[in-house]
């Protein structure tokens, strides 16, 4: 009924998209116009999706036909709409900040160019999750790589994101290859390009599902997939980073529930899988956050862990409903639903107050920052709200994903394999340990980013950014809010009763709490106040290097952690005397070794340049030897043709 | 919401707030008994914190809401959290409220603001207290989600409320598994109440100092208030211990004379273990900081062998 709605909404973003790059010489005003137009057609989008999921209905349509068999068709059922649904809110917070944004450089033409990928980025994502054949889905997942991949090389002139983007173009494009072959075994088996349950052979359902699933990792930085996440998201504009982290990593995990629920018949093994991948994404991915000083880099591998966690939730799904547990099988999945909505509201949040504080000051190393809150203080609540979310308390939206994720585990006791009871509570551990290490690692960003003294001059000359910059985040702040306290009720209208605290009951008894202790504390005790100055032993007004700084406060887990980062300390020391007492001189020195390269990603590289140097042996760029090469080629042909038949 | 409810809801915190200063004095006052001093009178923890509320609050030049708020938001997380453990009566029904993750998370809130707290006034000390106060957290935040999923597969329930009425029902003295639980989450109790060996609720301006650096800013109301919900947050902790290892007692309906029993009861039982956690406290030195995952390490064995004992019982 309110299909309508979705076409208008394609057409107005597809309008805002072009608009720009035909006037390309245009100015800031028509910008507005397109980024206005994105912002109407992420509502209407957003209008159209809630009436699916709640409604209940499937919209199937086919567009273009190329080819008999090539043909763009949409099918939106309610796990498509759930993601145009996400798409859509945080493209609308993102379109109304980047209207201020952009316009931090003073290129038009860049610019213009900026809001076009946008717009086409933003089209492509919610083509890929309402394709309905596996031929559109790639065609729109390679645009939407490819758009993405223009989109960080943004600012190409940098070195730094030159080498990002070609990482980021070489690991997309893998994905692409195993989506590709994924895809192409299921063409052979089932004979159509259509993404439903077809009659598939049980013998080739495992290796269809190892390449999805590596595929869909690549792109939604599973470890050790992950790499080119922490490079990407420094190197592209904040609106971008916001972009691809709140939504298009969660395009790939729309890819991989579509896929494994709906198209294959799951094993328990895929469950054991992803589930193990996805806690170690959790859990090494914010161990590494933790170290973290670049923010921009920190959200980037905070991502990481909350992809695990999604995959936590998707890996327990199978592990459940294969044992016959709907409930539970229904909670984590429910789980994991939410927290990709969840994550994608609170990331691009928190990538866009970063994104308004890297423009601010200039500088993305937090180490440098500090006191922010006295100079941007609305900027800094936003990004409160954030961090309070990603750190799951109560009664924000991060914490009713986690709490569905936690309470499906904590149930585990149902499932008749005890070994599988035994791997379902070490994972329940290491979450644990993830979710508190969040919380660790978000009081770090908040506290040395916004508190205490600023320690660099650039710190302290920022200040607060314009309307528009803090309005998109608000949205998507009052988003996180709203979510978490209507939880339950969300799920009820949806049609899902889990066993859940009512989070409404739950705020509305935090906030009573708080009004009477407020007021029995205004009316009983003294109301004077002093201001003073902190204490610092005896330093008067010391400069903000006097407070705890990032390295300083990761200092203990880093410490704690120490072998998971795979440090190498090497001290050199001279001594005056034989017996080593008489100090001389001498050097110490922390090497951090970067595991995954070192060992995965450098070999494998290595490995692929020496074949290159090997073929390109071959190439000798005369005609005839071209020739003779196209000659043994047929023949080979020939033969195992013959041979084969 | 029903009336019941909300009569537990004033019952639960109210009782909670009045006795938590109590307990903190028994401790005090064995741990200087331990000492050969004669310790603090017991009432000393109200006096106190009477004094402070009438006192002024000092605010740093440097500091911002962070500082002004997170007291209030931390005793109001407390009292929240307070109605996920009963004290003296365990009402009918909670609207889920009395989940373990609920109770969990809600002490995970008050830690959150804490820390900030401490690095909002740019001392060092603030910061070194917040640094190690989350690291800590981290380490055991493991074993506490464990131990409450072993009771939660001892009891098949989620639910506080569910688990306490089941083992008040009860008929044997101690339930092996139980008993075996109940050294992890003392362990947890210790850590989370920054208790020796990991942390010394005595010293001031000691490098050792992880809870109480953090409140190294604060001062009159908000000192009073931070220290209530401290204070609070041990009896809930407390209270998690004695429902599980020892709940008769406590009223398994609302009626006036099974309440007054109950809190009597509960009286005692909290002194006893209060004195407890003084003489163990007595008892130990306290551990170099980068020690403490050695002991969080043990509490973590014993919660995943009374896990495995159920998984393959």
């Amino acid at each position: 009924m309110l299909t309508v709605l979705f076409y208008i909404g394609l057409l107005l973003l597809f309008f805002g998209a072009v608009a720009p790059a035909i006037f390309f010489r245009g100015g800031k005003n028509q910008r507005r116009l397109s980024l206005a137009l994105m912002a109407i057609s992420a509502s209407l989008l957003f209008v159209f999706a809630s009436d699916v999921i709640y409604e209940n209905q499937e919209v199937s349509m086919t567009v273009y036909r190329i080819l008999p068999s090539f043909y763009f068709s949409f099918f939106i059922d309610r796990l498509s709409a759930f993601f145009i649904l996400t798409i859509s809110v945080v493209s609308f917070g993102v379109a109304i900040y980047s209207t201020q944004y952009i316009e931090y450089h003073k290129n038009d033409i860049r610019n213009n160019i900026l809001v076009f990928l946008m717009g086409l980025f933003i089209l492509s994502m919610l083509l890929v999750v309402s394709s309905a054949n596996t031929f559109s889905f790639l065609f729109f997942w390679e645009t939407m790589s490819l758009t993405s991949f223009l989109l960080v090389m943004f600012a190409y002139e940098n070195e730094e994101t030159r080498k990002a983007g070609i990482f980021y173009f070489i690991m997309t494009q893998l994905s692409g290859v195993f989506l590709f072959t994924g895809f192409f075994m299921l063409y052979l088996s089932s004979g159509s390009f259509d993404i439903s349950a077809a009659s598939i052979d049980p013998a080739i359902m495992a290796p269809v599902f190892l390449c999805l699933f590596l595929g869909f990792s690549i792109k939604a930085g599973v470890v050790p997939f992950h790499k080119w996440l922490p490079y990407a998201h420094p190197a592209s504009p904040s609106n971008i980073s916001a972009l691809m982290s709140g939504v298009m990593i969660k395009v790939a995990v729309y890819g991989l529930m579509r896929f494994v629920i709906f198209v294959l018949e799951p094993q328990l093994w895929w469950g054991v899988l992803i589930l193990v991948a996805g806690t170690l994404s959790a859990i090494l991915g914010i161990i590494y956050a933790m170290k973290e000083h670049d923010i921009k880099r920190l959200l980037a591998f905070s991502s990481i862990e909350n992809i695990g966690i999604i995959m936590i939730g998707f890996g327990l799904y199978i592990i459940f409903s294969l044992n016959n547990l709907e409930d539970l099988a229904m909670l984590s999945l429910l789980g994991a639903l939410f927290h990709t909505l969840n994550h994608a509201i609170f990331k691009s949040l928190l990538f866009l107050t970063a994104g308004s504080v890297v423009n601010a000051t200039g500088i993305r190393n937090i180490e440098y920052m500090g006191g922010l809150i006295h100079r941007m203080p609305k900027t800094a609540l936003l990004f409160f709200i954030g961090a309070a979310s990603i750190s799951a308390l109560p009664p924000l939206n991060g914490f009713v994903g986690e709490l569905l994720i936690f309470q499906s585990m904590m149930q585990s006791h149902y499932l008749t394999d005890t070994l599988m009871q035994v791997l379902v509570i070490i994972c329940l551990a290491v979450f644990a340990l993830t979710s508190a290490l969040a919380a660790a690692c978000f009081v770090k960003a908040f506290g040395t980013v916004f508190l205490a003294l600023p320690r660099s001059q650039k710190v302290e000359k920022a200040n607060e950014v314009g309307m528009h910059m803090l309005l998109g985040p608000s949205v998507l702040a009052a988003s996180c809010i709203f979510l978490g306290l209507s939880a339950t009720w969300l799920f009820s209208k949806a049609g899902y009763y889990p066993q859940i605290p009512d989070m409404g009951v739950l705020g509305a008894i935090m906030a009573a709490a708080f009004l009477a202790i407020f007021g029995i504390v205004w009316v009983v005790s003294s109301h004077r106040t002093r201001d003073v100055e902190t204490w610092r032993c005896g330093i008067r007004r010391g400069d903000g290097w006097f407070e705890y700084t990032a390295t300083g406060f990761s200092q203990p887990i880093m410490n704690i952690f120490r072998s998971v980062y795979r440090t190498r300390e090497d001290y050199r020391r001279t001594f005056f005397d034989r017996s080593s007492v008489i100090f001389r001189d001498g050097r110490a020195e922390i090497h951090l070794l970067n595991f995954f390269e070192v060992y995965i990603y450098l070999p494998i590289a290595g490995f692929i340049s020496r074949v290159a140097m090997v073929m390109y042996r071959l190439h000798n760029g005369k005609l005839d030897t071209y020739l003779y090469y196209t000659f043994i080629t047929i023949i080979i042909l020939l033969v195992s043709m013959r041979w084969l038949a | 919401m029903n009336l019941s409810f909300i009569a537990y809801c004033f019952i639960n915190i109210i009782f909670a707030a009045l006795v938590s200063p109590f307990f903190m004095g028994i401790v005090k006052k064995v741990k200087a008994l331990a000492q050969g001093r004669m310790g603090p009178p017991l009432m000393q923890q109200y006096y106190n914190l009477l004094k402070l509320f009438r006192k002024e609050a000092l605010y740093s030049t440097d500091s911002s809401w962070v500082t002004r708020v997170a007291p209030y938001v931390n005793i109001t997380v407390i009292a929240t959290a307070a109605l996920c453990v009963p004290l003296v009566f365990i009402p009918e029904a909670a609207y889920g409220i009395s989940n373990v993750i609920v109770f969990l998370y809600l002490l995970a809130t008050a830690r959150f603001f804490m820390a900030l707290s401490g690095l909002d006034a740019g001392s060092a000390f603030g910061g070194m207290g917040s640094s190690r106060e989350m690291s800590i957290s981290s380490v055991i935040e493991p074993v506490t989600i464990v131990v409450f999923a072993a009771l939660a597969f001892i009891f098949n329930t989620l639910n506080l409320h569910e688990m306490f009425r089941e083992s008040a029902g009860q008929v044997h003295l101690f339930d092996p598994s139980l008993v075996l639980i109940s050294i992890p989450l003392f362990i947890v109790l210790i850590v989370e109440t920054a208790r020796i060996p990991v942390d010394n609720p005595e010293t001031h301006l000691e490098l050792t100092m992880i809870h109480e650096a953090m409140m190294i800013e604060y001062s009159g109301r908000d000192l009073a208030l931070m220290d209530l919900s401290h204070a609070m947050k041990q009896t809930l902790l407390m209270a998690v211990l004695i429902n599980i290892i020892f709940p008769w007692g406590i009223a398994t309906e609302m009626g006036v004379a099974g309440i007054i029993s109950a809190a009597a009861g509960f009286l005692l039982k909290g002194a006893a273990l209060s004195a407890f956690i003084g003489l163990f406290e007595s008892s130990l030195a306290k551990m170099r900081f980068f020690l403490v995952p050695n002991l969080i390490m043990i509490a973590f064995f014993l919660s995943a062998l009374a896990i495995l004992l159920e998984v393959f019982r």
